[in-house]
């Protein structure tokens, strides 16, 4: 997390016009200002800069001004406060200090505010959570836990344990920590059995497992407008604070996401990419607006038939997630069942990459059978 | 209500042309109306009726959101869910081993993938699962209708007549043991000619008509309600030879596999695929694994694959 340190006065903004509606710098909005890795995403609904000019925006634009504008090609309010506004006034015959006070405003309302770093600091340090996963050697190898406002991935040939993973931390989280989760399940893998076995290994009161099931929610989304609806539904819950079943909402598990998107992606459009981008942008507005952790599973796919594994959705959605593990099981054949996987950090903006922990699977307790390696990445 | 206008499901055309003319959000659609869309846009007004219902549909106002129903997602507590895989059966093979390792037998709402080698016994359990599955509840069955989508044309009818004939005759003897009054109820109804008119039975000769059928078969399984399970035979068959597009296939197959997943869910049955196998040459030896090994990933739950020897 680059932490840019900007003294800005007070003043000099209240001279840009640049000051929030309850007077408070916002800063969440910083996030939108810097572009951050490939992907540079809004912060929050205050940054919506291709708005169209309607009549009632802001006091002083009035119907006829719109009229007179589109007439000159300005539409939305991004061509309105790029374009030279004498040049405005002179060619739709406005008045230029009734076209720079309604630019005035329209900055304030739609434009992000700058924060000090110390500021953004503090915020993080207030704001931000880490969750247990329910395995100290998982944990060890993501730097204690799960980091709240940043997505995590998960990703591993089928039958690595993905699932029973996520399961995991689901558990976890809500035995240990008695938060809820909400869990998108895309493969309908997700089985209340096998997490109500994880639970009784790990809790011996049959009333705290029960409430334990209780706090994890699970929503079916069999594709990606489905995923897309319900992440937004979470997200106008979540921004309307509606206390209802839901109670405080800390981590979002989607297992996984490449299923509902593989089927788009390739061919000639570039649909694919596009909402695959779309629901990029959802999950770390989400995460970072709302202090959530967010864990996604991905496939892993090879160049060739001999080519080391690399993670499925290609290099846009590489830039997604914060932190990457991943997951391969240790000499598994047909002939020995193993619950032995091995996790290694692919990706993380903390731990040096090429960590590898051994995990077992199997009653989603703790044992490791042998010390974690430590094997040092370039 | 902030739903982005890139997140709804629109035609690309009109998304673009949506995004160019400067809507953001699924508000601002609302708001314009049709008249003032197709103006905008440059489109017919049926068409713009057309996309704000769409868009209508995806965002419901917020009083249907807050008195809590919304249709769209399937959404439980994991309580529920519990509840309801407990009280759920599964489809016995009437073979014990592989009824224990598969947990009871054949888990219904989840794809089970069957592979071996060519003669192996792969449809014979197949079609003893169509037969399987209509066994009446007082017996320990789910009392369910069968789909059989062949694509290998190995479906002997009167190989299923032998099968049906004897768990007519187990059920009988059964009956007869216990002498209850829903078993002998049961046993009317249970007889050769119902078990094979309640098998239906599809042939696909290549993948077109595959994905076609499947595609169409919510349809076909929301007019027959009871239907408990659905056999793909030779899923991979259709897409092993002929295909020159291999990016092609994984799209294809993954959109399948979505949509089976989707079956098995939504209609509350087992979807049970066969597989076959493949040589895969390594360094020293070569391995018999399933074909086209991406698939894989598609049989989230229970995925047994299942080295099946001859009896």
């Amino acid at each position: 997390m680059g932490i840019r340190s900007l003294a800005v006065s007070r003043s000099r903004l209240q001279d840009l016009g640049l000051f929030g509606p309850k007077g408070r710098l916002n800063p969440h909005c910083l996030l939108s200002s810097w572009p951050c890795g490939a992907v540079s995403w809004g912060g929050g609904g205050g940054a919506e800069d291709m708005v169209v000019l309607r009549a009632g925006l802001c006091p002083g634009l009035t119907e006829e001004m719109i009229q007179l504008l589109r007439a000159n090609g300005i539409r939305t309010v991004v061509d309105f406060v790029s374009s030279d506004l004498e040049e405005v006034a002179q060619k739709c015959s406005l008045s230029y200090k009734a076209l720079v006070a309604v630019r005035r405003v329209l900055l304030a309302q739609f434009s992000a505010f700058p924060t000090n770093g110390a500021d953004l600091y503090e915020e993080l340090k207030s704001s931000t959570a880490i969750l247990p996963t329910g395995s100290p050697s998982l944990d060890q190898l993501l730097d204690s836990g799960l980091y709240t406002g940043e997505v995590t991935e998960l990703m591993g040939a089928p039958g690595s344990g993905k699932t029973q993973v996520c399961l995991g931390i689901a558990a976890s989280v809500s035995l240990g920590l008695k938060q809820h989760v909400l869990f998108l399940d895309s493969t309908g893998g997700f089985t209340a059995s096998r997490l109500y076995q994880i639970l009784r290994a790990r809790a011996e009161d049959g009333e705290e497992q029960l409430e334990a099931l209780q706090r994890i929610q699970v929503v079916r989304v069999f594709n990606i407008y489905e995923m897309l609806s319900a992440l937004q539904e979470l997200r106008d819950r979540l921004s309307q604070q509606v206390v209802s079943s839901m109670g405080p909402l800390k981590i979002v598990v989607i297992d996984s996401v490449s299923a509902v998107i593989y089927p788009l992606l390739g061919g000639k459009h570039s649909e694919g990419l596009a909402i695959m981008m779309q629901l990029a942008r959802e999950l770390k507005t989400l995460a970072k607006e709302f202090s959530l952790a967010v864990v996604v599973t991905n496939q892993v796919t090879r160049e060739s038939s001999t080519g080391p594994l690399k993670p499925a959705l290609g290099r846009s959605w590489s830039f997604v997630p914060s932190t990457r593990v991943l997951l391969e099981s240790k000499e598994a054949t047909w002939e020995k069942a193993t619950t032995q996987r091995v996790a290694s950090l692919a990706k993380s903006s903390r731990q040096p990459t090429g960590i590898q922990v051994e995990l077992d699977i199997g009653n989603g307790d703790v044992q490791e059978l042998s010390p974690a390696t430590l094997t040092q990445g370039l | 209500m902030q739903r982005e206008v890139g997140s709804l499901p629109l035609a690309p055309a009109l998304r673009a042309k949506l995004v160019a003319a400067g809507f953001q959000t699924a508000q601002e659609l609302l708001e314009t109306g049709p008249c003032g869309l197709s103006k905008e846009l440059g489109i017919s007004k049926e068409e713009a009726l057309e996309a704000l219902q769409v868009v209508r549909q995806e965002c419901p106002g917020d009083v249907a959101r807050t008195a809590g129903g919304s249709g769209i997602t399937r959404k439980c507590t994991a309580l529920e869910l519990l509840e309801e895989e407990q009280a759920q059966g599964s489809i016995i093979t009437f073979c014990s081993a592989l009824d224990s390792i598969l947990g009871g037998g054949v888990q219904l709402t989840k794809i089970t993938e069957i592979c071996g080698a060519p003669g192996v016994g792969k449809t014979q359990l197949c079609m003893q699962l169509a037969v399987d599955v209509q066994i009446p509840e007082c017996f320990g069955g789910v009392a369910g209708e069968a789909v059989f989508i062949d694509t290998e044309g190995s479906f002997m009818v009167d190989r299923v007549v032998d099968i049906a004939t004897a768990c007519v005759q187990h059920c009988q003897l059964i009956a007869e043991a216990h002498q209850e009054e829903d078993h002998l109820k049961a046993l009317e109804t249970f007889s050769l000619e119902s078990i094979l008119s309640h098998i239906y039975y599809f042939r696909c000769r290549d993948y077109i008509e595959l994905l076609a059928q499947v595609y169409l078969l919510p349809d076909f399984l929301s007019e027959h309600s009871k239907v408990r399970l659905v056999v793909v035979d030779g899923i991979a068959f259709p897409f092993r030879h002929d295909f020159e597009d291999l990016s092609l296939r994984t799209r294809l197959l993954n959109g399948l596999a979505q949509q089976l997943i989707i079956i098995a869910h939504d209609h509350k049955s087992a979807v049970v695929l066969t597989n076959q196998m493949t040589t895969r040459i390594g360094q020293n030896q070569s391995t018999l694994v399933p074909a086209l090994v991406s698939w894989l990933p598609r049989c989230a739950a229970s995925s047994c694959h299942s080295k099946c020897r001859r009896y």
